[in-house]
């Protein structure tokens, strides 16, 4: 254990980059994973067919082994962070559209009525009630997206892709040596250390994004 | 709309996938290998890329898959069975939130630990162990899941006309967990079959060794053909589980 410390103390600054560049990484899909997947859930949602052909896709593609998935883009878009990328926001859409859609469909049709009612217009009933009253179910599928996404970045390594996934590589083609052992330790630590942090960041994002009555209702 | 809608969606999207998922599976297959064999092939490529390769890493992937299930099945449902007796109720939280750290844990990093720990040894164990930890979870939580929800009056009536506490679990609780079992381990078999494409990076082959290969050698043809088997076969296992949450299970539920 003293050596892996050592190993860390070392190396402290390369792993801290990584770090960075594997959150950053998660995130930025994540991110571009939302503003599609929740425009992709706005678009089907109120179609029984639409949902049912958006649903089956999403779950498909989820199936796919990441590794395999990652292996067929590269002779389309080459190695590094290009494919990382898209694969990453492929999979960070599937929980989100999913999610998106099942919030917005549970929602009491005599409260998106009453706000008709009142003379409200159809794009101010989609941002100021129903988002609003689906983005916890959003958010859920958000936090799984990000949880999947961290192991998922780890294999973008293999293809040149950022992040601490090249730590776990580089101790596997380092097998033997000294450090082998501590380098793949480091680098799965820091994903699961990043990956509860975030969830942890996540859950407070929630908390002040929720509005307070939605909140009280859950 | 509502929730009316919502499993309406469902269990379309679910038909849609009973049907269209056996079609993409042979259409994937057929359009991939006729790309490749109708192609020139160099003799590198040729030398990985012809029928008993094939054969022999596609049935590898299989074996691997099967073996993590087994485990699964074998450790996760008595497991789960015994967190909802009475007495070890309270120990299910533990185990689930150590299950839930390996899923959080990324799965080539598991991987690839494992495999130095034990000092770089090949050996089909060697990936079996950390996929079979790495796809536990699901099964395990949904046989808790499922047999907690099994409703108290039924156990209460089993024993109210004499059955012996074994005889409810077997005759009453099981049987009414199964279709959440199911799904677990539809689940677990998607992910065992995903991460069983590392496997080659510890040695034990399966398809995800065409993968490697195809990218280290530069021949793109034989990384095609790896992956698109791997996403064939995952979609083809899943498609499998699908069929048994439809058709195995208490008659009554279905």
């Amino acid at each position: 254990m003293n050596q892996f410390f050592e190993f860390v103390g070392q190396r402290w600054g390369s792993l801290l980059f990584d770090l960075y560049q594997h959150g950053s990484l998660v995130l930025q899909c994540t991110v571009l994973a939302v503003v599609i997947g929740v425009g992709i859930g706005i678009a089907v949602y109120s179609s029984p067919g639409g949902s049912a052909i958006a649903t089956a896709l999403t779950s498909a593609i989820l199936t796919i082994p990441s590794f395999a998935l990652f292996g067929l883009f590269i002779p389309v878009l080459g190695l590094g962070v290009q494919p990382a990328v898209i694969t990453l926001t492929l999979y960070a859409l599937l929980p989100i559209v999913r999610n998106t859609i099942v919030g917005l469909a549970n929602i009491d049709p005599a409260v998106t009525g009453a706000a008709r009612g009142i003379g409200m217009h159809r794009l101010g009933v989609l941002t100021r009630i129903e988002l609003r009253l689906a983005w916890p179910s959003i958010l859920a599928g958000t936090r799984v997206s990000v949880q999947m996404l961290m192991g998922i970045a780890a294999i973008a390594a293999f293809a040149k892709g950022p992040g601490l996934g090249g730590s776990i590589f580089s101790g596997l083609a380092a097998i033997g040596s000294k450090t082998a052992v501590d380098r793949a330790l480091a680098g799965t630590i820091g994903i699961v250390v990043l990956a509860l942090v975030v969830d942890g960041l996540l859950v407070l994002l929630g908390r002040f994004t929720t509005s307070p009555g939605v909140r009280a209702r859950a | 709309m509502s929730t009316a809608t919502a499993q309406l969606g469902e269990r379309r999207s679910e038909r849609l996938r009973i049907w269209g998922q056996p079609i993409a599976v042979v259409l994937i297959v057929a359009a991939v290998l006729i790309w490749a064999f109708a192609s020139e092939l160099d003799d590198i490529e040729k030398r990985n890329l012809n029928a008993a390769v094939i054969l022999s890493l596609t049935w590898e992937h299989i074996v691997l898959s099967i073996a993590v299930a087994a485990i699964v099945v074998f450790v996760a449902v008595p497991l789960g069975v015994l967190l909802t007796r009475r007495w070890a109720r309270f120990a299910a939280p533990f185990f689930l939130a150590i299950a839930n750290i390996g899923q959080a844990a990324p799965s080539i990093g598991v991987l690839v630990l494992f495999f130095l720990a034990l000092g770089g040894v090949v050996n089909f164990w060697v990936a079996v162990g950390p996929i079979a930890f790495y796809a536990l979870l699901p099964v395990l939580r949904n046989t808790i899941l499922g047999v907690r929800s099994v409703d108290s009056s039924y156990v209460e009536a089993g024993t109210g006309i004499g059955m012996s506490r074994s005889k409810v679990l077997f005759t009453i609780e099981l049987p009414l967990a199964v279709p959440y079992i199911l799904a677990g381990l539809r689940t677990s078999l998607v992910l065992a079959v995903g991460t069983a494409t590392l496997a080659t990076f510890v040695g034990d082959g399966g398809l995800g060794e065409l993968i490697v290969t195809g990218y280290k050698l530069a021949r793109y043809p034989v990384l095609v053909v790896g992956a698109a088997l791997a996403m064939a076969l995952a979609l083809l296992v899943d498609w499998l589980g699908g069929l048994a949450e439809r058709w195995i299970g208490p008659k009554g539920l279905r």
